[in-house]
């Protein structure tokens, strides 16, 4: 990785180029899949790709390739598109070497070590979880486990390189007898610590719980997000409008909001990098910058967006550390890391008079990430009545807007959840507008 | 240990090229050469799956997805799976790109794409942003069976959004055109007006009234209708979802469960985003009816679902080297014959919906939500005041028994489709449809 990595920011400077960045990144991960009830197949997935960045006068050319012998036409490449741009007056420079912080909870040795028969029996787990309730059926489901090892090096001394592991258990259920109803659950974490038994279980608990929904009227009230819909409507709203890159390009409803309040008091929010275990925990981010937390509510007050080394530059601040990749053949952009909502718990169904608990939500891709507003179908929703979850809802829209709720958030629920880099509890939000 | 009884190789070879213009400003020009392969092997009921990349053995990649199949089988023995018998695909009337792209200089890319962008940017625009992209693939299918074929493709297309903001409102407006076609696209559509239409989309919405949600009558717009086709109907034919038991559409061919009127087909043979000569599987590929004058027709197959359930296969598809799963290419509602004056007085009150935000679908409750990108009053049979940030859902049967009536103005939209984590080029459409009963929802 080194050697290759060296030869090829040589290169890079032969042709002209007065910076370059390699970023390589060697994945591989064995799956499991269910379809209806059986484990139906294994795979195996290699995956290695180099990603080159080059500036020329200010101006910034990028290729990629997964094939060796392809490098230096790649490089090529990247260093002509570069020359085809004007300088870009925004552009600072590639990140410098700095000082990376310890992180913990990244790499579990078992998870590398597991075998397939292993993760077979572990996604039967998830099935035979799923069976235990009666009248289910798993339709579709899958257990994963992942080991990546990236390296970051630039012509400006960063030589980076992480390693870690993930898991990942998902499973889809329906009912069998009776009203069709349908859930899912999944868990994800860094190390094997994940209960692949309960995954299933709940879910067909869910599905269960779910049949013969009523209809409701359409009316204002408190509604209750578990995180699954709490974080899909958070992602697609609150996330791009920290990005420094919407903020700069006047696509942010939070554009001059810095050390405004816009949210309830008791609601306080943290980009973390460096969080124990985390899903997007690493000693740097995908450009070399190193790790992060990073305030951006403050019980209430709003502190920061995310930067990533560009943003940073262009916004004359230092980069946060949220320099994200999807993958090598793609240059980096805005991300958030682990994203912490903190709000004090309590039994929050428990001092709900009346309301409705939402699970999940589909369609929050389609809600807009500048104003905020988002209309959504709501699944697996119950009313509460008395501090008890009471009836099942069969149909149920949802609309509202990110901004709004974050002020009339008045609760927070005991169970967190992991969902991604996503890490939060459930939260009540007052005066919300259903349709039933 | 058993035999392993089939495998395939898929090796693609592809060269991709994309442009980001950010308020006419290039943001990134990015070039990616990949090349990799995707392998499955079968053992009795247990599919073993390998991907690899850059320089790789093939026989070292078939080996290690035959001992994925064969562990598995020993682990958890199943019913052994069958596939539908197939024969070497015939490939005739491939799309032609007049205009390679790799022949036309980077520059004249930047410059056509900064010209899209200046049109998008008329007044009430604070922003624009525009996207160029190329690839051209070649894909070897072999498999254990003696089928040796192989094709190559070009795809092109644009992508412009525009932003207009006031008073801290934002509004969007889109266009985007993307197909199996050289550069030739550019000048096939009439681009400029694409990205002029983007604009005065987000600078309408701007002024919109927010709608107010409730049961009504509705007109689709060949758009919207088309994403409806696609992700209510399309998705809940897909035979692997009708195989796990989590389609609406199970074990009812033959059944009438629309409207009379209503047609619905998948055709990957049409040179439409979605086009292909022969799938993942190497089936070449045909046309398929899926429901026929309001009747079930036909689900969407692979080979396995094929000899599960009877059918044709033809619809297995794959993005990059990941494991095929079945797909639709190009769907579309059939034309009728009614015309937009004739639904506007079926209508009377309600709303005309138009263009898309996207959609999810629950295709095992047949339940679905969707966004659309404008809705217009219909009072007294007029089209009047624009409204934003309107959403439709309800159940897919009872929508398409809502149907009653048909336009002749059939029009398709490119767009990529997810399943299964993978994306696939797509494309849908409808002519105009009307709706007496349908869940509108509002901000």
């Amino acid at each position: 990785m080194f050697d290759l990595a060296e030869k090829t920011l040589k290169i890079a400077e032969q042709l002209g180029a007065d910076e370059a960045e390699v970023f390589i990144i060697h994945s591989r991960s064995i799956t499991a899949d269910i379809k209806k009830n059986t484990i139906e197949s294994a795979k195996e997935r290699g995956s290695e790709g180099i990603g080159i960045r080059t500036i020329v006068n200010g101006a910034v050319g990028f290729a990629s390739t997964n094939i060796v012998e392809r490098i230096d036409e790649a490089v090529k490449v990247a260093v002509a598109s570069a020359k085809v741009r004007e300088s870009d007056p925004e552009w600072t420079s590639l990140p410098s070497n700095s000082k990376y912080p310890k992180v913990s909870g990244t790499f579990d040795k078992k998870i590398d070590e597991l075998g397939l028969d292993e993760c077979i029996s572990l996604t039967g787990e998830m099935i035979n979880g799923a069976l235990s309730v009666p009248d289910i059926n798993t339709t579709s489901g899958s257990f994963s486990t992942t080991i990546s090892k990236q390296l970051i090096m630039n012509t400006n001394g960063v030589e980076v390189i992480d390693e870690g592991t993930g898991v990942s258990g998902f499973v889809d259920v329906i009912t069998t007898d009776g009203d069709i109803s349908t859930a899912y659950d999944f868990e994800v974490s860094r190390s094997l610590d994940i209960d692949t038994f309960n995954i299933g279980k709940n879910a067909a608990d869910l599905a269960i719980r779910s049949q013969n929904g009523i209809s409701i009227e359409p009316q204002k009230t408190n509604v209750i997000l578990h995180p699954f819909a709490f974080s899909d409507i958070l992602g697609n709203t609150f996330e791009p409008s920290i990005d420094a890159d919407n903020v700069q390009k006047g696509r942010s409803s939070l554009i001059g909001k810095i050390d405004e309040s816009i949210a309830t008091s008791e609601l306080t929010i943290i980009d973390d990098g460096t969080l124990h275990a985390g899903m997007e925990t690493s000693i740097s981010d995908e450009e070399g910058t190193p790790s992060q937390r990073t305030t951006l509510i403050e019980k209430g007050v709003f502190r920061s967006y995310l930067y990533d080394n560009y943003t940073a530059g262009k916004g004359k601040t230092t980069s946060t550390g949220n320099g994200i990749r999807h993958s090598y053949s793609s240059t980096p952009s805005v991300g958030s890391r682990n994203l912490i909502i903190d709000y004090p718990q309590s039994d929050v169904i428990g001092e709900t008079d009346e309301g409705v608990f939402i699970n999940t939500v589909i369609g929050a891709h389609t809600a807009n990430a500048i104003s905020g507003d988002f209309s959504v179908e709501a699944r697996n929703a119950f009313t509460i009545k008395d501090g008890k979850i009471d009836k099942p809802i069969k149909s149920l829209m949802l609309s509202g807007n990110i901004f709004e709720m974050l002020n009339n958030i008045t609760g927070a629920g005991t169970d967190v959840r992991k969902v991604g880099g996503t890490v939060t509890p459930p939260l009540k939000v007052a005066n919300m507008s259903i349709v039933g | 240990m058993s035999e392993v009884c089939f495998y395939d190789v898929r090796v693609i070879d592809g060269t991709s090229t994309s442009i980001v213009l950010d308020n006419g400003n290039i943001e990134e020009i990015s070039v990616n050469y990949s090349r990799g392969c995707g392998v499955r092997a079968l053992c009795g009921g247990s599919w073993g799956f390998t991907t690899a990349e850059g320089n790789f053995d093939i026989n070292d990649a078939i080996s290690s997805a035959s001992e994925l199949a064969q562990q598995m089988n020993n682990i958890s023995p199943k019913e052994k799976v069958e596939l539908k018998p197939m024969e070497e695909p015939v490939l005739k009337d491939l799309p032609v790109a007049t205009i390679d792209p790799k022949d036309i200089p980077i520059e004249d890319k930047v410059q056509l794409l900064k010209d899209i962008d200046s049109h998008a940017k008329i007044d009430g625009i604070s922003s624009t942003s525009a996207v160029y992209s190329e690839a051209s693939v070649k894909i070897q299918y072999i498999n254990s069976e003696g089928i040796d074929c192989e094709y190559d493709l070009i795809r092109t297309g644009f992508a412009i959004s525009a932003v207009a903001s006031e008073g801290g409102a934002y509004q969007v407006g889109r266009e985007s055109r993307f197909g199996v076609s050289g550069y030739e696209l550019f000048e096939k559509n009439d681009v400029f007006a694409l990205a002029e239409s983007a604009g005065r989309t987000a600078v309408e919405l701007l002024g919109a009234k927010q709608a107010k949600g409730g049961t009504l009558p509705v007109i689709l717009d060949p758009e919207l209708a088309g994403v409806f086709a696609h992700e209510a109907v399309g998705h809940a034919s897909e035979a692997d979802l009708v195989l796990e038991g989590s389609s609406i559409l199970a074990g009812r061919i033959g059944e009438q469960i629309a409207s009379p009127l209503i047609s619905i087909i998948d055709d990957p043979t049409i040179h439409e985003y979605g086009y292909y000569p022969f799938d993942s599987e190497g089936v070449r590929s045909s046309k398929t009816t899926i429901i026929k004058d309001g009747t079930l027709n036909s689900y969407l197959h692979s080979r396995e679902t094929a000899a599960a359930l009877g059918g044709e296969p033809g619809n297995c598809r794959a993005q990059g080297y990941s494991a095929p799963i079945v797909r639709m290419s190009n769907t579309y509602i059939d034309n009728g014959n009614s015309n937009f004056d004739e639904m506007l007085e079926e209508v009377k009150d309600g709303m005309y919906l138009t263009g898309s935000r996207g959609g999810q679908v629950n295709t095992g409750e047949g339940i679905f939500q969707f966004n659309a990108e404008k809705g217009y009053l219909i009072e007294n049979g007029e089209v009047t005041t624009l409204l934003r940030d309107v959403s439709l859902s309800g159940k897919t049967l009872e929508i398409l028994n809502n149907v009653t009536l048909v336009g002749n103005d059939l029009k398709m939209h490119s767009g990529r489709c997810g399943k299964g984590g993978q994306l696939a080029p797509v494309s849908d459409g409808s002519p105009h449809i009307s709706i007496s009963k349908a869940l509108v929802g509002g901000a």
